[in-house]
């Protein structure tokens, strides 16, 4: 009596082509063949296809993690011994396989069976070998983080690359007399208030020797250097050559402590003479040489260009919506179904313009952007062309539908007053259209200043252009200077455009 | 003077709206067609201005026949037929002016009406029209802000505008209440009285059928089953009443004040 109430687990089947142990067999041999002459047709199919597809997946990944192996056993112990997941796949296949097995018998029995069950275990197959193909490593989220906090602090916060302080090359210098001879030795020059200047003591000595000779010891007093910052030790001999005095394996650099003056000795080095040099002594050049910074800081090189990146990707943008607008909006109209199925040309035109329509647009905007630049080569332009080629598609259908989708009576009521076909558009299409039209441009106008910021990755103009080249020189503070600019941009558009469509809309 | 000869208009899907349909109307009459949904009003109202081509006939109309009329002619001919919708048929973002306006575009030169361009007895007359209607402090609303009864006589400013000499009217009051259907019929019925407007009417209800036509016409499956004057509706009888509106229509009242509602 209630039995129409019931609601019923699955469709109600004819009963089974097969008795239940052939069922069975034939599952036996082909997995699902069973149940598809038990009249579960679908369930058969399906299991069939999953079963196929996952055995086949196996196979190779068997042979991809075993492909040293010699003959297939050796194949299948190599890859079972790397990979032990393939185990665990191996053995609910093998689950499926028996578990079929026992629902094609069922089945053919006309047994009510919960197909949840089964479909779980072919959804975990998929599941582990997708875990397997995807080489899906959560480990490495972290295993690294250590080597990867550097690089992703400096893209989180690049600002210490946003500016530069203008630098300039001090240099103090006094002559040397090489080696001391009765001639009095070289006078210190004069000194100017305020200047970096070094004196030395004493203004002539002998360099160290190959034969152990350690040379004389002289004593640089420098003043006036900037406070922190490293001072250079040059010679420059007699010839113009300029080397860097070393002590101890090491540049001697000294740091001038607050008052700007510093104290540093050094044993003359070891330099051989060339035996030309018959003259009594020579003068050498001893140099205190300082990188000073002058001035106040200055936008550096990075930050000026990620601006004017960041500039053109926005007119990228707009750009390319302007021309995509302007095509669409014609395409548009012979891809509206109402305003074409008049006659047989216009609709075969509809349908040719749709068709071309889809295609281009399952075409994503990098793929025409790597088209593109063949066309015209690398920058804006042919980020341009790929994204108004992009935007056309995309508008014209959305236009189409916002067009398919008017109202037919005021038209109606327009051609019934003795309009023309122009008017009957003007007065009767065009204000219901305007609307969605802007609604839509709008959404796309915004759709394409975020694509415009990575259309440069492909050579398209913009930021991303300047962005992949950061990241490929491992500048990371200048390419995370670039993501920020990307970030702002992007967040401030979309919130102008959900304004502007609000108002309007 | 309006006259449909053999009218006949099958829809691409085979459907057959009307079937040899042929009547005459003389100017000034308020000739009213009934008929249940789908009997083929709508299409003989849209036929006669060709907003729908009709397969076979002749409409004649002022000695022209406008079923062979094409392009130009047919718009100068269009002109002079003011129609009046069920859904008002405004174009709802526009303004209500804007609307009256678009009234006189077969008047209008094209590159004109594209910059919205009237002349000033266009937009004269229009002021005119609304408040001759009662709506004038509405002008500048958009059309979907008024209620149903104003975007109605926005509708028939519309047709006013167009100076017409025969109105066509598709169910005018079918998405009205009761008193703003009378007010809207009577409009017409000004219209019809005192500027001499011919109207053709399609409608539901009896008891409105009676109170304004001059003559009524009803259709059912697209054939002519009933011709009538206003008298002779008073006296229509059950066989009438069911030949038009088949066997399963119940008169509530009999007589004069019938009404119509269908039983299951």
């Amino acid at each position: 009596m209630n039995s129409s109430n019931e609601i019923p687990l699955e469709e109600e089947r004819l009963p089974s082509l097969v008795p239940p142990y052939i069922a069975a067999l034939f599952s036996l041999l082909i997995p699902g063949v069973g149940q598809i002459f038990g009249r579960a047709y679908q369930r058969g199919f399906v299991l069939l296809g999953s079963f196929i597809t996952s055995v086949g997946l196996f196979f190779w990944r068997v042979m991809e993690e075993g492909r040293r192996g010699e003959d297939l056993l050796e194949k299948f112990q190599k890859a079972f011994t790397l990979n032990s997941t393939l185990i665990v796949i191996a053995v609910l296949i093998g689950i499926l396989y028996l578990w079929i097995i026992v629902d094609a018998y069922l089945i053919a029995k006309q047994t009510k069976t919960n197909p949840l069950g089964i479909l779980f275990l072919v959804l975990a197959v998929f599941f582990i070998i997708g875990w397997q193909i995807g080489e899906i490593n959560p480990v490495a989220l972290v295993s690294d983080l250590d080597e990867a906090a550097d690089p992703l602090s400096r893209v989180i916060w690049p600002w210490s690359r946003a500016v530069t302080y203008p630098e300039e090359l001090v240099i103090a210098e006094v002559d040397i007399q090489v080696p001391c001879t009765d001639d009095p030795p070289p006078e210190l020059p004069p000194e100017t208030p305020g200047l970096p200047y070094i004196s030395v003591d004493p203004t002539c000595g002998s360099l160290s020797d190959q034969d152990g000779t350690v040379g004389s010891e002289l004593t640089i007093r420098g003043k006036n250097f900037d406070p922190g910052e490293k001072v250079t030790i040059r010679w420059e001999d007699p010839i113009g050559n300029e080397f860097r005095q070393r002590q101890e394996g090491a540049y001697v650099t000294p740091i001038p402590d607050e008052d700007g003056t510093f104290e540093q000795k050094i044993i003359m080095p070891y330099r051989l003479l060339p035996p030309s040099a018959t003259a009594d002594f020579y003068i050498w050049e001893l140099k205190a040489e300082q990188v000073a910074s002058v001035g106040a800081p200055e936008a550096s090189v990075e930050l000026k260009l990620a601006v004017e990146k960041i500039i053109e990707t926005i007119f990228i943008g707009m750009m390319a919506t302007f021309f995509g607008v302007i095509i669409a909006l014609p395409v548009s109209f012979i891809a509206a179904r109402n305003l074409m199925s008049a006659s047989k040309l216009t609709l075969v035109l509809y349908y040719l313009v749709r068709g071309l329509m889809n295609i281009v647009r399952s075409i994503e905007p990098l793929i025409w952007a790597v088209i593109a630049l063949i066309v015209v080569g690398l920058g804006p332009f042919a980020g341009i062309l790929a994204l108004t080629i992009h935007s056309v598609a995309a508008l014209a259908k959305l236009y189409s539908e916002a067009i398919e989708s008017i109202d037919p009576g005021p038209i109606e009521a327009i051609q019934a007053t003795g309009a023309n076909w122009a008017q009957i558009v003007m007065y009767g299409v065009v204000p219901q259209i305007i609307p969605p039209f802007v609604s839509f441009t709008i959404y796309r106008w915004d759709i394409n200043i975020r694509m415009s910021t990575i259309i440069g990755m492909v050579g398209g103009g913009g930021i991303g252009f300047v962005l992949m080249q950061w990241i490929r020189l491992l500048d990371y503070r200048a390419a995370g200077i670039a993501i920020w600019f990307i970030t702002i941009t992007v967040a401030i558009l979309d919130y102008v455009s959900a304004e502007i469509r609000e108002r309007f809309v | 003077m309006l006259e449909i000869r053999n009218l006949t208009k099958v829809y691409d899907d085979g459907t057959v709206a009307l079937k040899n349909v042929s009547f005459k109307v003389e100017d000034g009459e308020f000739l009213i067609i009934i008929g249940l949904s789908g009997s083929g009003k709508s299409t003989l109202l849209r036929c006669i201005n060709r907003l729908i081509d009709p397969t076979e006939g002749d409409i004649i109309w002022d000695g022209v026949n406008l079923a062979k009329l094409e392009g130009e002619e047919l718009r100068k001919a269009r002109r002079k037929i003011g129609m009046i919708f069920q859904h008002f048929n405004l174009v709802k973002r526009s303004s209500v002016m804007t609307n009256v306006l678009s009234g006189r575009l077969g008047y209008t030169p094209t590159t004109q009406s594209l910059l919205h361009r009237f002349s000033k007895k266009d937009q004269k007359n229009a002021w005119e029209a609304l408040t001759r209607l009662g709506i004038e402090d509405q002008a500048h609303k958009r059309a979907d802000e008024l209620s149903g009864g104003q975007q109605q006589r926005v509708g028939i400013a519309r047709a006013l505008m167009m100076d017409p000499e025969l109105i066509l009217a598709d169910e005018p009051v079918a998405s009205l209440d009761p008193v703003l259907a009378h007010s809207i019929l009577n409009y017409l019925e000004k219209l019809n009285q005192e500027d001499g407007m011919t109207i053709v009417c399609s409608l539901h209800y009896l008891d409105l059928v009676q109170r304004y036509s001059t003559r009524v016409l009803g259709l059912r499956d697209g054939k002519l089953v009933y011709g009538g004057t206003r008298e002779q509706i008073r006296s229509m009888t059950d066989e009438e009443f069911k030949e038009i509106y088949g066997e399963e229509a119940q008169r509530v009242t009999e007589g004069l004040e019938g009404s119509l509602e269908e039983i299951e």
